[in-house]
């Protein structure tokens, strides 16, 4: 299998996608001139920034995004307290037409918001007569005061299913509902997005948080004039969170729609890795934000060259492969267990694997100060493997099984002679304490 | 651009250190600075820790973060090396010292002086080092300094651009709020005037006067030769314009290849001048000078006329030097460990034309200077005689550091000095003082 044999396109909700690579709903999608540039480097479709009716003015605060960043790393989460469009209605549907006209193969999703079921039914209506491919109903703002809207409808079950029942009644594009992760279990409103005729479902919208403080003002950042707020968090510190839901919902049979990943995309293989678990288009807003449009040309090429490496033609084929071994944690095989492999050749000497299994695991390691390198013994290692984590070289750990009679030693009791002042009894279970 | 690291960059260098378990970096300080601690420190984000780690053990921090040769010490054995490179823990320091002093953080509160007098003689870095040492412990310091300003051989012996002298002068802020007094202008001149300072209140003296006396290679020192220290000194004695008309648009030799020399260069080329010879009579790896200094030089244009010993100058009908005589050698046969030593080639004397020379081949202690210490035994180099880890000499009271007891060697050399003398002029005055106790008793 070469290159020309891949085929990245697929089908949602009966629409075609060049490739499974769209933007969010966000800065990035806010004018089809930028549009259109992302179009050209590469994506394949845009949710649009949420459109608004023009009957509630739109202004951004100021400053309206925090950077959040580790050690080094920036970025690694982003605070954002943007609010929907703040675009005359008129601007956002022409460029609908411009970019229909310019990019008839790319798919234009529009993302829309009401406060009321007219205004959800009026702008479905419009987004349909101006060239919307699709609809994405924004039940997940995290940004908005007002009850019954945004993130607060998608809390408030039975508005979703009402506003989404409202808006199929008036468009015939398929519709997709976008999820809040500030709840406990998603599949809930899913189902009820699904009731109400909803196409598909996006998730994740951005995660409730607070990701810093202004320490001089003791404002939470992003600091407006002295006022911060619990506001959307997003980027690559939240991708495990975004990767449990759409699993969560592939996995629900009650459920049973296309998925559309969201949180914390930013290369190919975070891509993959909500495809594999379900996700047939996946969306990046954080991601470019960082680094622009250009990340999806690594995107295509990333996941073009691993489906030659494995074999796997057409994108559709990797959707869900991840979820037969997705399992809950009582169905590990306990019985296998392993333990740390160390090759030496390359180590540097730091001595972090010393640091971190003496004080956050089984002590397997001793140092030989003369030769400055660790020594493992191997019955003492627990198999947590943060060794491997914290060393800066390639290489040197690895995990290996061990065979079924090697025996783990037991974490060292100080002091046995202290076991005969112990007070208890074997807990029994029915066994009550008496007063 | 700014060569020094600002925040971001600081903190991008603290994030590529390994947390070495037993870092090998804080066993290659000979002031015993812990770069171990004081990066893991900035990396936790305990910035004014950090700063606190280098200050407290070293009052002259910031400027050993930028004129240590760090390669060959700290930095040699970094653990990273093994990855790529080093982590610049001079350049780190550098930054934490000078971030210290953007925000306002002081590391010290001001001691009570409450002890006993002590003079110190000099105040270079070893001199530096051991008034503030002795003033955290309480001591009333006196430094005299015989020059304008203090400083010693960061002031008079860097060029500004190695070295500023605003940076300088946030260093010896942290000296003065400790309480030390300086007395610059005051020179120890006198007939043992170093001894009788134990008469005049002081209960100990620290003589860390350096190597001042700049070594020349012939007897006559025509117009328009100088030495490294009347060169490098020119800003701040006052001839500096004079020596810009002499350099700038000519052409300029200095003879030596050590640190210095390299100084000596890079000054001569700040000053505009046309060329700039660098003139040794060994080869380019046997210059003493550091390794990234010799590059340094290199990348600045400046002529390395090795193996070539100077043996005359030339002088034009005033007087003035217009020339050096120079004759080609090469190196003998390698014996042993031994190294190889310059032969002059036959026949092979050329001149080199020049406008103004520059000797750099190494500093002596004056000549006269057992005189103002007859009671303190010295060597026949007239180094003082004084153990490296107690600075004690042969005079009770009296004790010595830096280079006029190791003869030329390193500021942290000397900054390390400062802390051993001022540990043991502390031992000393305290069993004084539990005699004296004793005595009353």
């Amino acid at each position: 299998m070469n290159k020309n044999d891949i085929d990245l396109s697929i089908d949602f909700c009966g629409v075609k996608f060049k490739n499974p690579f769209l933007l969010s709903s966000s800065p990035v999608s806010n004018s089809a001139e930028m549009v259109a540039r992302s179009f050209e480097a590469g994506w394949s479709g845009v949710v649009f920034k949420t459109l608004n009716s023009d009957t509630t003015p739109i202004i951004h605060p100021s400053p309206r995004m925090n950077g959040y960043g580790y050690g080094n790393k920036k970025l690694v989460g982003l605070q954002n307290v943007e609010m929907i469009s703040d675009r005359p209605l008129k601007d956002n549907l022409a460029d609908f037409l411009y970019l229909k006209k310019k990019y008839p193969g790319h798919v234009l999703i529009s993302s829309i918001m009401g406060f009321s079921n007219d205004e959800w039914a009026y702008l479905a209506k419009v987004s349909q007569d101006n060239g919307a491919d699709m609809l994405e109903l924004n039940f997940s703002c995290p940004h908005m005061a007002v009850e019954g809207a945004g993130h607060h409808v998608g809390k408030a079950f039975d508005l979703i299913e009402k506003f989404t029942t409202t808006v199929k009644q008036c468009v015939s594009i398929p519709v997709i509902a976008k999820m809040t992760p500030n709840i406990t279990d998603m599949t809930e409103p899913a189902i009820y997005a699904k009731q109400g005729g909803a196409d598909a479902i996006s998730a994740i919208n951005t995660v409730s948080g607070i990701s810093q403080i202004d320490l001089d003002g003791f404002t939470p950042k992003p600091n407006i004039f002295g006022i911060g707020s619990v506001s959307g968090t997003s980027g690559p510190a939240i991708k495990p969170i975004g990767l449990r839901f759409i699993s969560d919902m592939a996995k629900c049979e009650d459920l049973s729609l296309p998925l559309s990943g969201i949180g914390g995309i930013e290369t190919w293989v975070d891509a993959l890795e909500y495809i594999l678990l379900g996700a047939s288009t996946i969306q990046v807003t954080t991601g470019i934000i960082h680094y622009g449009y250009g990340i999806v040309e690594d995107m295509i090429e990333g996941l073009t060259d691993f489906m030659v490496e494995k074999s796997i033609a057409k994108v559709q084929d990797l959707v869900g492969k991840a979820l037969p071994n997705l399992k809950t944690t009582d169905k590990f095989d306990l019985k296998r267990q392993g333990r740390a492999e160390y090759d030496l050749t390359n180590c540097v000497g730091c001595g972090q694997c010393y640091t971190v299994c003496r004080d956050a695991a089984g002590f397997a390691l001793e140092w030989d100060q003369e030769k400055r390198r660790p020594i493992l013994n191997e019955d003492k290692c627990l198999s947590c493997m943060i060794c491997s984590f914290v060393c800066p070289v390639s290489g040197i750990i690895s995990y290996t099984e061990m065979p079924g009679t090697w025996k783990r030693q037991d974490a060292c009791v100080m002091d046995r002679f202290l076991e005969t002042q112990i007070k208890y009894q074997p807990f029994n279970a029915g066994h009550l304490i008496s007063s | 651009m700014d060569k020094r690291y600002d925040f971001t960059q600081a903190w991008a260098e603290a994030d590529r250190c390994l947390l070495c378990h037993d870092a090998p970096c804080s066993k290659g300080c000979p002031a015993n600075t812990d770069p171990g601690k004081f990066i893991k420190k900035f990396k936790m984000q305990n910035i004014k820790g950090a700063i606190r780690t280098i200050k407290e053990n070293n009052i002259l921090g910031g400027a050993c973060g930028i004129l240590c040769p760090t390669a060959r010490l700290c930095e040699k054995e970094c653990a990273s090396s093994l990855l790529d490179r080093p982590i610049q823990i001079g350049k780190i320091q550098e930054f934490l010292v000078r971030h210290g002093r953007e925000i306002g953080f002081k590391v010290f509160e001001k001691p009570e002086l409450t002890l006993e007098k002590v003079a110190v003689i000099g105040s270079g870095p070893a001199g530096l080092s051991c008034g503030a040492e002795l003033a955290k412990k309480g001591y009333a310091v006196t430094i005299f300094e015989k020059m304008d300003e203090p400083g010693g051989v960061l002031r008079y012996g860097v060029p500004s651009y190695r070295f500023s002298k605003e940076y300088l002068k946030t260093e010896l802020e942290d000296i003065i709020n400790l309480g030390v007094k300086f007395e610059c202008g005051h020179a120890i001149k006198k007939d043992s005037e170093a001894e009788d300072l134990l008469n005049k209140g002081f209960r100990a003296v620290f003589i860390a006067t350096g190597l001042w006396d700049a070594a020349s290679i012939f007897d006559e020192k025509p117009e328009g030769v100088y030495n490294s220290v009347e060169f490098l000194s020119s800003p701040h004695t006052g001839s500096l314009d004079i020596l810009k008309d002499q350099v700038k648009d000519k052409k300029v030799a200095v003879i030596g290849g050590g640190s210095v020399a390299m100084d000596c260069a890079g000054f001569a080329a700040s000053l505009g001048a046309k060329d700039v010879y660098l003139v040794y009579r060994r080869s380019f790896s046997q210059m003493p000078a550091e390794k990234d200094e010799k590059m340094e030089s290199l990348e600045n244009d400046i002529h390395f006329l090795i193996l070539n010993q100077p043996k005359a100058y030339l002088t034009n009908d005033k007087g003035v030097v217009s020339g050096i005589k120079l004759v080609r050698t090469e190196l003998s046969q390698a014996q042993g460990a031994q190294r190889r030593s310059p032969i002059e080639i036959k026949d092979s004397q050329w001149v080199l034309d020049i406008d103004l020379v520059v000797e750099a081949i190494g500093n002596k202690a004056f000549k006269d200077s057992n005189s103002l210490y007859p009671g303190v035994d010295i060597d026949d180099k007239k180094l003082i005689k004084a153990e490296l880890d107690n600075c004690q000499t042969s005079k009770q009271g009296i004790f010595a550091g830096g280079d006029i007891v190791r003869g030329p060697a390193l500021v942290v050399n000397a900054v390390c000095d400062g802390k051993t003398g001022a540990n043991a002029i502390d031992s000393y005055l305290v069993r004084r003082r539990a005699k004296l106790t004793t005595k009353e008793g």
